[in-house]
């Protein structure tokens, strides 16, 4: 029943603010967590079995007639829903002690379950123009979610974010029309057969240059990033993990990767617009990265910068750079949603975000202080951490495309990254305890064992990183790989 | 065509208006005629369903939203627009517009497009039996919507 | 593509480059939404126009219908967000809005 993924988060949604009348305590917390929980459960137990020969697809009957409710579970799609479910788990545990000066906390965890709803969605539609709704859904949702704290920052940010946002669904929408005019059909599998048997060579340009510039600011690529320095750091720091870790991935990288890579089929021109793409994100925010002081904003030029090394990856085209940038997706996810998480445990405790403020936290902050070390380590890429070893394949698989120079450029940024991220420890963690921190406490249970959760995440992926790529990555991969074949044979519907 | 064409050079030249009308409740208005207009366009297209939305959601709804909210937002004090921008933006407009003509008559016949199967069953099979996953969306974003005005006019008494 | 199409796409254009000039030139905050509901007009009525030139007025009926219908809750997610801001700086111009660097 893959239809649980959209289906019950919506419901419960829907069900939660009556509920958070009733009992503002204890249960919308424990519905919210209870509904992740058994996604996840769910995606791990379920779904890889059911994907072991080919796709999994579900046609509904509604009152004994047969609706158009088709969606499709194939490797690529369970390995996002397993990252939306790990991170939306652990988010929904942060927010348990997080949100409780924000207020409405109900209507949070209602808006947070629409927005994973809409990112399920999202990654199990097999119809353009559903990949489009589901989008929207969850875009609407994570406006609300940035503007959630309603201080001047974030309603700027959230209004910088939707405007954006909106334009880059207009021109989505405008090249959905076209692809539509041209092949008369919506659903992926008939347009990817109508598209190789059309051969339209400029206009599918047109198209994918729109959906380069759409997918792209949902992602956001260098030249189109420049609404997340602002939104992710505004945010309450659950919100920033979700945005960071889970939806520039979901509405930007999966959407891209899936249109271009099975339904129009990565040429050689586009693989070239991708990489670069990706290298100059890559760098640019690096650089941009480094002059920051305020913690979230770094961490949030860190996530262009990582998606960068993603689209690299991806665009590339071979098995090993796929392969590479679906692990470094899952890790990123992972690890950026941790460094958020930990941020907010840090301006929980101290109530700034400035890094020059900060100082020894580590003494009085065990836990955070570890789990940022992980999570900045990962991301970093240094050994034995998950970071590691999928920007490992990525640059592997550069060298042995024969890109040395992009490898050259992906291998410095990584020391560039490493670096600041060292920064970010060393000012706010070690060093000398500023004394007005001399009183703060570790942050609060579920925080903290969210915290750990991911922390534990990043190592054992890493430690056992054959067996996950071996079990979640190579099947999305092979499914990528296969480029349109994958979707004109097996979601043959 | 002929009636079409005038409708939709209405329904721009509308919609320019109510962008660079000075005052907010006439922009409004003026949205509202567009996208009237824009509603009987898509009658004579043959899609009165889309035509009925489009009128009573977009020219009403929205233009109510619109009014309300500028009502709320009366400052008395106006914000400056920029005259540069509304000087030259009559240049730009006929510059894009004769630079899209060119474009769309050197586009003509060139997009190759499939034949498309006849069309069966009613507005409302297609949309409730062809395009169910998008009524299911349509749920989902309403209720992001609802929450989402929910959330942002919350009592609050304390600030982050 | 048959020839009307391409009329409507000239128009399409012109709206939604219409949107797009203003998103980048004007200052008051309800008229960059009004922009915005330009450019959404242009888009729903390319859409429409397509399924009209391919005979399929009754799935891109659905596809408008819908769209629509997301169009309605962002623009009351947009303006909630817009009376919030005026509630703190009393004031709807953009530039004020500068505080963060982007």
């Amino acid at each position: 029943m893959i239809i649980l993924f959209v289906a019950l988060p919506l419901i419960v949604a829907g069900v939660l603010p009556l509920i958070g009348k009733v009992s503002r305590r204890v249960v919308p917390d424990l519905l919210a967590n209870a509904v992740l929980l058994f996604l996840l459960v769910y995606a791990v137990a379920v779904g890889r079995p059911l994907i072991g020969n080919g796709p999994a697809l579900q046609k509904l009957t509604w009152l004994g007639e047969t609706v158009n409710l088709r969606l499709a579970l194939d490797g690529f799609s369970l390995l996002m829903l397993l990252a939306i479910s790990l991170v939306g788990l652990c988010v929904t545990l942060f927010s348990i002690d997080y949100m409780e000066h924000y207020g409405a906390k109900a209507n949070y965890y209602a808006l947070l379950l629409i927005m994973i709803a809409g990112m399920n969605g999202l990654v199990l539609a097999t119809d353009l123009f559903n990949l489009y709704i589901f989008l929207e859904v969850a875009a609407v949702a994570s406006y609300s979610l940035v503007a959630f704290g309603l201080g001047q920052d974030e309603l700027e940010a959230a209004f910088k974010y939707l405007l954006l946002s909106v334009v880059a669904s207009a021109f989505i929408l405008v090249s959905i029309a076209v692809i539509f005019g041209m092949t008369g059909s919506l659903s992926l599998p008939a347009v990817a057969r109508a598209l190789q048997d059309l051969k339209a060579g400029p206009v599918v340009g047109i198209c994918a240059a729109l959906f380069i510039m759409g997918f792209g600011l949902k992602a956001a690529l260098v030249p189109f990033h420049a609404w997340l320095p602002d939104a992710h750091p505004s945010a309450p720091a659950p919100i920033s993990a979700v945005l960071s870790g889970l939806l520039i991935k979901v509405s930007g990288v999966y959407a891209l990767t899936r249109v271009f890579l099975n339904v129009f089929g990565l040429t050689p021109a586009l693989s070239n617009v991708l990489m670069s793409l990706g290298t100059v994100s890559l760098v640019v925010a690096a650089f941009l990265a480094l002059g920051q002081k305020d913690i979230k904003r770094m961490l949030a030029y860190s996530s262009i910068s990582q998606v960068g090394y993603i689209v690299l990856g991806i665009g590339l085209g071979t098995p090993l750079g796929i392969a590479g940038g679906l692990f470094h997706l899952f890790n990123h996810a992972l690890a950026k949603g941790l460094l958020f998480l930990t941020s907010g445990s840090i301006q929980q405790a101290t109530g700034t975000r400035n890094l020059d403020e900060m100082g020894g936290l580590a003494k009085r902050m065990p836990f955070t202080a570890a789990t940022n070390l992980i999570g900045s380590l990962s991301i970093a890429g240094v050994p034995p951490l998950n970071g590691f070893w999928s920007k490992l394949l990525i640059i592997m698989a550069l060298i042995q495309a024969g890109h040395p120079v992009f490898a050259l450029i992906a291998v410095l940024a990584s020391v560039l990254t490493l670096w600041y991220y060292l920064l970010i420890q060393r000012k706010a963690f070690f060093g000398k305890l500023n004394e007005r921190w001399a009183a703060v406490k570790e942050a609060p249970f579920w925080m903290t064992a969210s915290t750990v959760l991911l922390a534990s995440l990043c190592v054992g992926v890493g430690l056992f990183f054959s067996v996950t790529i071996k079990s979640w990555i190579q099947p999305a991969a092979g499914v990528l790989a296969e480029g349109v074949q994958a979707v004109i044979r097996s979601w043959g519907l | 065509m002929i009636v079409q064409t005038a409708l939709l050079i209405g329904m721009v030249l509308f919609s320019v208006l109510a962008i660079f009308l000075k005052d907010l409740i006439r922009a409004a208005i003026s949205l509202a005629v567009a996208s009237l207009l824009l509603g009987i366009i898509f009658f004579r297209m043959g899609a009165s369903y889309a035509g009925v939305f489009e009128i009573s959601v977009v020219a009403g709804l929205i233009t109510v939203l619109f009014i309300l909210t500028i009502a709320l937002t009366n400052t008395g004090e106006e914000v400056r627009e920029s005259r540069l921008a509304n000087v030259v933006f009559p240049l730009f407009f006929a510059v894009f517009v004769v630079i899209d003509a060119l474009v769309m008559k050197g586009l003509l016949q060139k997009i190759p497009a499939l034949p498309s199967g006849p069309e069966t069953g009613t507005f409302g099979e297609v949309l409730w039996k062809g395009r169910t996953l998008d009524l299911v969306g349509q749920i989902a974003v309403i209720l992001a919507g609802v929450f989402s005005v929910l959330a942002l006019f919350r009592k609050r008494d304390k600030h982050d | 593509m048959t020839n009307t199409w391409y009329l409507y796409l000239f128009f399409s254009a012109g709206l939604v480059f219409a949107g797009l000039y203003a998103l980048l030139s004007k200052r008051n905050l309800i008229r960059l939404f009004i922009a915005i509901e330009v450019i959404s007009k242009g888009v729903s009525l390319l859409l429409l126009a397509t399924g009209f030139a391919k005979g399929n007025v009754l799935v891109a009926q659905a596809l408008v219908v819908t769209f629509i219908v997301v169009e309605v809750s962002l623009v009351a997610t947009a303006l909630a967000i817009i009376i919030n801001i005026y509630r703190h700086t009393k004031s709807l111009d953009v530039r004020k809005l500068a505080r963060l660097k982007g």
